[in-house]
């Protein structure tokens, strides 16, 4: 069989197939190539991002799970905690040495411990709680602080995008 | 459809070109010579080169590559950018010589290169991709040998005409190609590893460091070939301007291999001295998935300080990364100093004979007994083993009698290595020096007159004494609290009256010595009161212990029950020779040492 790093995204493939958590389904683009994923993240309920279906891309080094993947929402989003550009920004996917908010302890870093399941849950979390210390995105960062029906009103408006609507 | 347009559109001026010198001349040679006279003709005639050298390359793509995967294309666009804008850098540096047949050269350089990067790609490509099929190993094979054919022929035609006519631009080439040749080999040698380990089922786990050491030496080759051309160059022709940015990224992957090779042979190093194999009976019990491969875990495996495990690939791997544990960040060269092997060791041991520990250690740290102390463990083999089987279970009675309960225990063949044998003995596997000495010398009523008199006084020797003994009662404390724990850790996990009132007897033993006689009574309450747990057929086993497997089983009074778990203890029973073996040898050194 082949490297460590394909059989393990394997290995996890099949555990998120067989175990789907709730609101998530991911799995690779093409089976012929395992390093680049699709997952599709329901909006988490309660939240304005409710009902929403987002679609996001994580892309696999080629020594993970010894590095972290990168994930990137290919839907607009509009949230504190990603870019504009649609990269996510959680402690769990940076590396321990890299801290591009200062903010985060080696604790809450990746670690091979980590899984795509657990950063999917990670991001779901995420949604509904963003965290406006670590502002990816400073204009929804300040609108989620001052502004929050405007913020759910943008928000309303990505999960219809989102939708096709 | 641009390309399409490109190659038609050249064609039709190419013939246009051709055609009209021909009606002008209407002779081949003057025709020839109008064009090479006439600019736009040739303008004409090296776009369609171009074109040519722009199909003949989609030609070899689709023979060699099939269709490129949307990463390689944009990969190699972004070197073709570099490697056009050094070019023409170099164009500069060489403006003297600029000529037709130069931009040529160059431009099958580059073509060149685009193919070796796009090599380099594939067979990174086999990492990740479960499915490799046939033609893909036939491709990658036939144009590694084209490339590396190529490549050599170059440098040897570049080398000749540097000998024979001098340093010219040849010597660009011949280093350009040179360096291609090392791309084209550690590609090579990239794809022989990756082939081998596709054959084997299991993750072949010595690759990531043959990947390690190929990719030092093809990187010291290259920063040395790159090191080279640097100096010939500014010695013989001015600063090659165009190779400064490849030869600082060859330089950086240089020094980045190195300092693998550094963490990585330090993090084998940590690992064959610092952290225990995990036995297999730890690996059985309970959840055995590596947590770094999400593979399940037979054999080659670690145990950290913090009683992680691991697969030692993984662990390896990942310590090149970063020295903790990936399940929970402890530090793992933090305890290295004080005595991090033994750490790990002890409760892999303790627990099933939890019972077992307590007496020596209240013994131990106060110094009273001395070494043959009046009390349990050195009498005991004795009793075992000799002729006068009635009180056989001094100390094996407890843990014979608490057995059966933590017979759920994961761990129970892990004792051999570590289980400790008559406390004298049993720390020092963990530290360093012997250690019945510290009872002697910790136990003013029990020294010798010379020691006593060496702990007096003020000269040196003395004051050192003193020290030694202060650091031995130190080291026992340290013990002492180790065991407790692990005494806790066995009283917390059976919970059985049973066990209970096994182990009051022995708290008993620990502040006062207890004849041997005591504890037999206790053993005898345990058999009256649990005579349908195994106990009391194994304080019969206990009375004889040289008894094999099946003797036991021929015991009369072993029910049915009792005879499966006979076997269970089989392990144990040999276990159990084995340390009143060491029990009577133990005993009779410290004896002697008296």
């Amino acid at each position: 069989m082949a490297g460590a790093a394909l059989k393990r995204l394997m290995a996890e493939y099949r555990q998120l197939t067989l175990n789907p958590p709730e609101g998530i389904i991911a799995g690779p683009v093409n089976e012929e190539n395992f390093f680049e994923w699709e997952a599709l993240i329901m909006g988490p309920e309660g939240t304005p991002f409710e009902d929403g279906v987002f679609t996001a891309k994580i892309v696999f080094p080629s020594d993970y799970p010894l590095s972290p993947p990168k994930m990137k929402f290919v839907s607009d989003m509009f949230h504190p905690n990603v870019y504009p550009d649609g990269r996510v920004c959680i402690s769990i996917l940076h590396a321990p040495g890299d801290d591009p908010m200062g903010y985060e302890t080696s604790a809450e870093r990746w670690s091979p411990v980590q899984s795509v399941e657990k950063i999917l849950l990670s991001v779901v979390s995420m949604l509904a709680e963003p965290n406006d210390e670590s502002g990816a995105n400073v204009d929804a960062s300040k609108l989620w602080r001052d502004n929050r029906e405007e913020f759910n009103k943008i928000a309303k408006t990505l999960v219809r995008k989102s939708l096709n609507l | 459809m641009r390309g399409w347009l490109l190659s038609i559109g050249s064609v039709v001026l190419t013939s246009l070109v051709i055609g009209n010198a021909y009606f002008q001349k209407q002779q081949f040679y003057p025709s020839v010579v109008y064009i090479t006279k006439s600019n736009p003709s040739l303008a004409v005639l090296y776009l369609q080169a171009f074109v040519f050298v722009l199909l003949l390359g989609q030609l070899s793509r689709k023979v060699f590559f099939g269709q490129l995967r949307p990463a390689e294309t944009e990969h190699l666009i972004e070197r073709s950018w570099y490697a056009v804008t050094e070019t023409c850098l170099a164009f500069t540096v060489f403006r003297d010589n600029f000529s037709p047949l130069f931009v040529a050269q160059f431009t099958m350089l580059l073509f060149l290169k685009c193919f070796h990067w796009l090599s380099e790609d594939r067979v990174e490509y086999m990492e990740r991709s479960p499915v490799i099929s046939f033609l893909f190993h036939i491709r990658v094979i036939c144009l590694l040998t084209l490339l590396g054919t190529l490549d050599s022929l170059l440098v040897h035609k570049a080398y000749h005409s540097v000998i024979n006519s001098g340093a010219s631009t040849q010597l660009v080439f011949g280093f350009e190609y040179a360096i291609l040749l090392t791309i084209v080999v550690a590609v090579f040698m990239k794809y022989v590893l990756h082939t081998i380990d596709l054959q084997s089922v299991n993750p072949w786990e010595n690759k990531a460091v043959y990947i390690l050491y190929s990719e030092l030496v093809m990187g010291f080759i290259k920063s040395f070939l790159y090191i080279t051309f640097m100096v010939i160059m500014i010695r013989v022709h001015t600063f090659p301007l165009f190779a400064i940015r490849p030869m600082y990224l060859t330089l950086r992957s240089f020094k980045k291999s190195v300092s693998d090779v550094i963490m990585s042979r330090r993090a084998i190093l940590n690992m064959n001295t610092l952290y225990p194999d995990a036995t297999p009976e730890e690996l059985a019990s309970g959840d055995n998935v590596c947590i770094i491969c999400r593979e399940e875990m037979m054999t080659n495996a670690k145990k950290l300080p913090c009683n992680h495990i691991f697969h030692i690939s993984c662990l390896r791997s990942w310590f090149q990364r970063q020295q903790t544990c990936p399940t929970c960040r402890m530090d793992v060269l933090q305890p290295q100093q004080p005595r991090p092997p033994a750490m790990p060791a002890m409760p892999q041991g303790i627990p099933p004979h939890g019972a077992h520990m307590p007496p020596p250690f209240p013994m131990f740290p106060m110094g009273f007994p001395p070494v043959p102390p009046p009390g349990v463990p050195p009498g005991a083999p004795q009793q075992g083993l000799g002729p006068t089987p009635p009180q056989p279970p001094t100390t094996q009675g407890p843990s014979s009698s608490t057995t059966p309960q933590p017979s759920s225990n994961p761990i129970p063949g892990t004792l051999p290595p570590f289980f400790p044998p008559p406390f004298p003995m049993f720390p020092s596997p963990m530290f360093g020096f012997p250690f019945p000495r510290p009872p002697s010398s910790g136990n003013t009523s029990s020294a010798t007159m010379e020691e006593l008199r060496a702990m007096e006084g003020e000269e040196r020797e003395n004051v050192e004494a003193r020290i030694a003994v202060l650091r031995n009662i130190h080291s026992l404390l340290d013990t002492a609290i180790t065991q407790l724990n692990q005494y806790s850790q066995a009283v917390a996990a059976t919970q059985t009256p049973t066990f209970m009132s096994g182990l009051e007897p022995q708290a008993g033993t620990s502040t006062a010595p207890i004849s041997t006689s005591q504890d037999q009574n206790t053993d005898e309450n345990i058999v009256s009161s649990t005579a349908d747990v195994p106990g009391p057929s194994w304080a019969v086993v206990d009375e004889d212990v040289a008894t094999t497997d099946g003797e036991t089983r021929s015991i009369p009074e072993a029910s049915t029950g009792v005879e499966t778990l006979a076997e269970d203890y089989a392990s144990h029973n040999d276990l159990r020779q084995r340390r009143i073996e060491r029990f009577s040898s133990q005993p009779n050194d410290n004896q002697d040492e008296e």
